[in-house]
């Protein structure tokens, strides 16, 4: 219901509806490519004054990647401290990690806790802190409608759906390189050796088993 | 001394000025006072948007070029068109190229095709000059 909240104030509907698919696509390089469709850059008749970005329609949202230790330590910050109820004294508790020292009323989410909890909202932070910051930007926001799994209700439309361009992922540094060819040896190492014990060979059929 | 009336010297100045900020919003058409100041700042930028004008309108073309050239997929940009334009001497302006890639995108994708794929005609061709 939410989704087709505000689809009347959005008036000309000479645009398009693009479907992007972020599932194992980087957060923030998915991000800008939305919001660079969002603004409607990628018109020749785009115009700064007047907002002429096409709808967005996000998918598998809670299967976006990202890179390096970024899981664990993103943190979503936000700052309360105008209400003082006892709900809040509760939230501090229960969803601060574990440093305790961000007394007062700071307070911050894991990537991986705000996934949990609601996975539409990583992506639309991202592409929300992508955009001008001015006054077509809550339209914008009007225009990106960000679902968590692949269903979504606006099947009916003339759906388009968005080629990302191929990522040129960097070659990886020399000694994480190192370190990789040496956990794939001890793998590798590894499943010889079961192999070879009695044990191994029944582990292994059963695992087969279960791939069928 | 006798008395001298300053008479209608002032009503025929602010008359002018008046009749300038007759379009405006509220207070800033009515009032004398506001009106002179809204005078000054309407002349003001429109004195600095004029040098401003000819900036923002050179990076609207590049916007709209840079849109409809991303749309061919090949991992082609604005910057490398230019790039090749520049190295085939070909002396459209942006403008123009902005007016093309809205009314007739196909001629643009022509353009573009032409200038990229030359390169090793291009070399021959200066060596001969």
């Amino acid at each position: 219901q939410k989704a087709l909240a505000g689809l009347r104030r959005i008036d000309l509907d000479g645009l398009r509806w693009r479907v992007f698919d972020a599932k194992g696509q980087v957060l923030g390089r998915l991000a800008s490519h939305i919001s660079t469709v969002v603004q409607g850059k990628d018109k020749p008749t785009y115009v700064p004054n007047r907002d002429e970005g096409d709808m967005c329609v996000v998918i598998n949202a809670k299967d976006v990647c990202v890179t390096g230790r970024k899981m664990t330590d993103k943190f979503y910050r936000w700052h309360t401290g105008q209400v003082q109820d006892v709900n809040l004294i509760l939230l501090l508790y229960i969803v601060v990690a574990s440093w305790s020292w961000y007394i007062g009323h700071l307070k911050e989410r894991n990537l991986k806790d705000q996934l949990a909890k609601d996975p539409t909202e990583v992506i639309r932070k991202a592409v929300l802190r992508m955009l001008p910051r001015n006054k077509l930007r809550d339209d914008r926001d009007r225009k990106l409608r960000i679902f968590a799994g692949s269903e979504h209700p606006f099947v009916d439309r003339p759906l388009e759906h968005y080629a990302m361009p191929p990522r040129q992922v960097r070659e990886m540094r020399p000694r994480a390189k190192r370190a990789m060819i040496r956990a794939q040896k001890k793998a590798e190492q590894q499943e010889q050796d079961e192999t070879n014990t009695k044990k191994g060979k029944r582990r292994n059929k059963v695992e087969s088993i279960l791939e069928i | 001394m006798t008395r001298i009336k300053r008479g209608y010297i002032a009503r025929r100045r602010r008359r002018k000025i008046r009749l300038f900020a007759s379009s405006f919003r509220g207070a800033h058409s009515r009032l004398t006072r506001t009106i002179t100041q809204q005078k000054i700042r309407a002349l003001v930028s429109s004195h600095r948007d004029r040098d401003k004008q000819k900036r923002d309108f050179r990076r609207l073309w590049i916007t709209r070029i840079n849109a409809v050239i991303r749309e061919t997929r090949v991992s082609y940009s604005y910057s490398q068109l230019i790039h090749d334009l520049y190295k085939r001497q070909l002396l459209l302006n942006r403008k123009i190229l902005a007016q093309i890639a809205i009314s007739n995108r196909n001629c643009l994708y022509l353009i573009s095709n032409e200038i990229r794929r030359k390169e090793v005609d291009w070399k021959e061709y200066t060596e001969k000059i």
